[in-house]
């Protein structure tokens, strides 16, 4: 915090602005990670490209909406509610549309999923729509707007506790992973499903399970995007976000995610303080670009 | 123990085997023997419920193997060691024994069973925290051996251990191997090319031609085959 308030005092207003725009990519770096998240789950686990895992992310946000609008619960506490409902969505999902994928090879589940999370991307937006209707929508709450103020430096509340949860569900997927049974097992079933069967493993309900991990991990991005303001196009213009932060990470690595959403978070606010607010897609695209042709493994992905 | 009949398995519309019987009995070493491609690995997936037989019937302590998926084989008392090892290369030697025992017969056994896998091969006990894919290749076949131990199978099927190891490395498994038995009555189905050590181990032997079982008897006496020597064993 000193050298901060030195660069503070010392430092020329756009010394400031920088460190301010920076914190907020890392702000939004977070948030970036949160959704990449399931996603990145189902993929390493499965090979099903889930597209339509950033309508989810809105269906999550519309949900947290209308639990603060009704009974005046914060999003926050909400996603408790919206963790369970979203998992049981994902076993309905599983079962009715994505299982019969599982006795293809991988290039066809990847594929066939993309058509079925295709479809489901096109209707859900469309379901919103009709149920309630295509206007803006926010949470509002006391803490809306609020920021910690550090000598003109300012943090706002959630954008706070966007990376402290990040950080935290980050790290209890990874514990989970890594230190349960049947972590442990999701694991073995991604890095050799057959193998994975004659070890005594469940692979189709492996598959099930993690597929409904990966649509209830929806909702914590879902609570922090109805806090910022949601509408049903969001739900296109997630996905793209999501298969940056996927590839950057390196595909089916967890404990890169945050790492690679950060990245995008700063990469994209650099962009924003250099060039201009209008580049800021750009320069994500351009790193995007970048790790395909230099670093296609990704940050800590596996080598190939 | 084990007893297959009529056994038909296709790849598509590649028929792979071709009414194929088998039997192994309790205690039993039995080899399978036979050329590249003649349909050994395929009868061992078919038992393991990894390929479906077309028709045909494979029964374990009469109960019918071909009804039920892999993980449900492993669970009646059936373990594969699969060609090419299959460790998962990520995880850590512990991480693949702990993954043999997986069943929750196996689970509450696990203790046990890692201390047993210690004394059969010490070398992995120095290993534990590393990942697999970073062995050496006998020791990758060790663990993959172990890791099947590890669901404390009845009956323990291993696919083409030799392949790609050197000669020291498949003669210090194959005297584990032996150990094994000796300690567990364990039954063991063997696919092997090196068909020298196979025989060397096994009580008896099927040879396995183009999907065709062609020949079987006591490991002697095929060892002293003419058929055999000629085809498998290049003398005479």
């Amino acid at each position: 915090m000193m050298s901060n308030a030195l660069i503070w005092r010392w430092g020329s207003e756009q010394v400031k602005t920088f460190l301010q725009i920076l914190s907020y990519g890392l702000m939004s770096g977070a948030l970036y990670g949160l959704i990449a998240l399931g996603l990145s789950l189902v993929f390493g686990v499965m090979s099903y490209l889930n597209v339509a895992h950033g309508a989810l992310i809105i269906l999550g946000a519309y949900l947290s909406f209308w639990l603060y609008q009704l009974w005046g619960i914060d999003p926050f506490p909400s996603i408790l509610l919206v963790f369970p409902l979203f998992f049981a969505l994902g076993l309905l999902l599983f079962k009715g549309l994505f299982a019969a994928l599982m006795k293809f090879s991988e290039g066809d589940k990847i594929k066939n999923s993309l058509l079925i999370s295709f479809g489901i991307l096109l209707i859900l937006p469309n379901t919103i729509i009709l149920s309630w209707t295509p206007d803006e929508r926010a949470v509002t709450t006391f803490y809306s707007g609020a920021v910690v103020d550090l000598l003109g430096w300012r943090l706002p509340y959630t954008g706070l506790a966007t990376v402290a949860l990040a950080v935290a569900v980050i790290a209890a997927l990874h514990v989970f992973l890594t230190r349960t049974y049947f972590g442990k097992s999701i694991r073995a079933v991604s890095q050799d499903f057959e193998a994975a069967g004659y070890m005594g493993i469940n692979v189709p309900r492996t598959y099930m399970v993690s597929f409904a991990l990966g649509v209830a991990l929806a909702s914590i991005p879902g609570a922090i995007v109805a806090l910022q303001g949601i509408n049903p196009d969001l739900a296109f213009a997630l996905p793209n976000k999501e298969l940056i932060v996927v590839i950057l990470a390196g595909v089916g690595s967890i404990n890169g995610l945050l790492g690679a959403g950060l990245l995008l978070g700063l990469v994209e606010a650099m962009g924003v303080f250099f060039l201009g607010a209008a580049y800021r897609e750009a320069v994500g695209l351009l790193l995007f670009v970048l790790f395909l042709v230099y670093r296609p493994q990704g940050l800590v992905g596996r080598k190939t | 123990m084990l007893e297959l009949q009529g056994i038909n398995v296709s790849y598509g519309d590649l028929q792979a085997l071709w009414d194929m019987a088998i039997t192994v009995a309790e205690g039993e070493i039995v080899a399978l023997i036979g050329s590249n491609g003649a349909g050994k690995s395929t009868l061992l997936k078919t038992i393991a419920g990894g390929l479906k037989p077309k028709a045909g019937t494979v029964t374990f302590d009469g109960v019918r193997l071909d009804m039920l998926s892999s993980h449900e084989i492993v669970r009646a008392g059936v373990a594969l060691v699969p060609e090419g090892r299959r460790l998962f290369p990520e995880m850590t030697v512990l991480e693949n024994l702990e993954m043999g025992a997986f069943v929750e017969r196996a689970r509450k056994l696990k203790k046990e069973s890692l201390g047993r896998m210690f004394e059969l091969f010490p070398i992995l006990e120095n290993r534990l925290k590393q990942s697999a894919g970073t062995l050496s290749g006998g020791e990758q076949q060790m663990l993959a051996i172990a890791r099947a131990l590890m669901s404390r199978p009845r009956l323990i099927m291993l696919d083409e251990m030799s392949l790609g190891l050197a000669p020291i490395a498949v003669k210090s498994i194959y005297d584990t191997l032996i150990r094994i038995r000796r300690a567990t009555k364990i039954t063991i189905l063997v696919v092997e090319q090196n068909v020298r050590y196979a025989l060397k181990v096994a009580d008896r032997g099927y040879i396995i031609e183009n999907g065709r079982v062609v020949g079987h008897g006591s490991a002697t006496v095929l060892t002293n085959s003419d058929d055999v020597k000629r085809a498998y064993l290049a003398v005479g």
